[in-house]
């Protein structure tokens, strides 16, 4: 089953202004695999060109923020949500 | 008949566009565009229908590039930035550099880490130029404070000049296929050799455009009192090539300081040339008194242009793209700073106002008639 990837809406231009994709995976990086296939210039604006993820992005399974738990290699299971926010930054 | 002054202004917090009558009495301001990013980078294009472009710089999400074709009164992205080739390893972490190339959508593009792009479709697509982003030096090349940026795109025929911080001045002669160091005569005060092959920290490259040959440049300067190995290195923050920057002496002579970031020449007369000197530790106008210094003769003398700058209590700082001058009969200079002042130089800089007083803080200023 599809994984709901839920987008801000700052974001929402580069997917056809869906606030949510639904991504193939059974990982977090996966699904950012099939968001590069699907949503490149969605995918640009979340990783570089080295596919790491950008420094303030902060991507969460459900209520959980992946960097707690195996970041990229984060399981993501039927009924699961993903979910993109910025990071706490500015100035 | 090109009858109105644009000036794009990036900033901390966005682009703003001013537009204005040749008499330069009055300006609108329009912006900020880009949602509040920084842009560090600004060009306008005034070859046909003109353009105004701007690097977008987002912490968040990504640099883009914003693209506007009437007047900077609305901008869109671009469909893509300049991005590094896969495997490469390198990142996008800024735009430093949009210049015009020789097509007429052709454009160029200096980026930190330093590297060079190309577009000829508008800034639509990119592609890395191998030339310099893979060149020999360039894992040897460090940051600066600023980053490691390619921030100078100098053209002249075939010629192409890069300035790169940290790397020096970089020459192409075959239109920007393969490049060379040529930093014969810069100096650099950070390391042990005051006159390294490359590594130098340049701030600003300037062709004069009617001699052929002739460029100044902003150096790293503020080394004359350094007592560490290699000794002093006074005067190599101002200097000047007369042979396509394969060989540069230094014209900081008579300046109250050698430390800058912008260097601005005449767009009618190559002898004369602008520099901001600023406080080399601090890196804010020296004494808290603002002034730009103009040499008429080639850098031989300079004299102080205050006139219209507060006199004491000022503390800003312009940075490197953040000074340029306007191509008319009797052109103006401006500069923005990092306090958020744009200022207006009347008569070559003898009368200075300030235009507006409170943008945020500006990283660079482009102007173009229209």
């Amino acid at each position: 089953m599809p994984t709901p990837f839920q987008i801000p809406r700052i974001l929402r231009s580069c997917c056809d202004d869906c606030d949510v994709v639904r991504l193939e995976g059974q990982t977090v990086g996966e699904l950012l695999q099939d968001l590069r296939r699907e949503y490149p210039r969605l995918h640009r604006s979340l990783c570089d060109e080295t596919g790491a993820v950008r420094r303030h992005i902060h991507l969460f399974v459900n209520d959980e923020f992946i960097g707690h738990r195996h970041g990229l290699d984060t399981p993501v299971r039927q009924g699961d949500v993903v979910s993109v926010f910025q990071a706490v930054s500015g100035g | 008949m090109s009858d109105r002054i644009l000036i794009s202004i990036g900033t901390r917090k966005g682009l703003f566009v001013a537009e204005g009558a040749k008499n330069r009495r009055k300006f609108t301001l329009r912006g900020p565009f880009g949602g509040g990013v920084g842009v560090y980078s600004t060009l306008v294009d005034n070859r046909g229908t003109p353009r105004v472009y701007a690097s977008s710089c987002n912490p968040f999400f990504g640099m883009k590039i914003l693209v506007s074709t009437d007047l900077g009164n609305k901008f869109k992205e671009t469909a893509s930035a300049p991005c590094f080739p896969e495997g490469d390893g390198r990142a996008l972490n800024n735009i430093w550099s949009l210049e015009a190339g020789p097509g007429k959508k052709e454009l160029w593009c200096g980026v930190e880490p330093a590297a060079l792009f190309r577009s000829t479709d508008a800034g639509q697509s990119w592609e890395m130029v191998g030339g310099i982003s893979n060149h020999e030096h360039a894992r040897q090349w460090h940051p600066g404070n600023g980053g490691l940026c390619l921030h100078t795109i100098v053209r002249d025929g075939q010629r192409m000049h890069l300035g790169i911080s940290t790397g020096g001045h970089y020459l192409s002669e075959d239109g920007g296929t393969t490049f060379q160091a040529a930093n014969t005569g810069v100096g650099a005060g950070f390391v042990p050799d005051p006159y390294p092959v490359f590594g130098q920290c340049v701030h600003k490259i300037a062709p004069a455009r009617q001699v052929p040959g002739r460029l100044y440049m902003q150096n790293h300067g503020g080394w004359a009192e350094w007592h560490g190995p290699g000794g002093p290195r006074p005067e190599i923050g101002v200097l000047r090539s007369d042979d396509h920057g394969q060989t540069w002496h230094s014209i900081a002579k008579g300046l109250p300081t050698d430390f800058g970031f912008p260097i601005v020449v005449h767009p009618h007369d190559p002898d004369v040339v602008f520099v901001v000197p600023l406080d080399p530790m601090t890196r804010v106008c020296p004494h808290g008194a603002p002034a730009v210094w103009r040499s008429q003769n080639g850098g031989k003398s300079w004299q102080k242009l205050a006139r219209g700058f507060p006199k004491k209590e000022t503390y800003f700082t312009v940075l490197r793209d953040a000074m340029t001058m306007d191509e008319l009969k009797n052109p103006a200079l401006y500069f923005g700073t990092t306090n958020g002042q744009l200022w207006l130089g009347r008569e070559g800089g003898e009368e200075w106002e300030c235009v507006f007083d409170s943008l945020p803080g500006i990283h660079c200023v482009k102007v173009a008639t229209v």
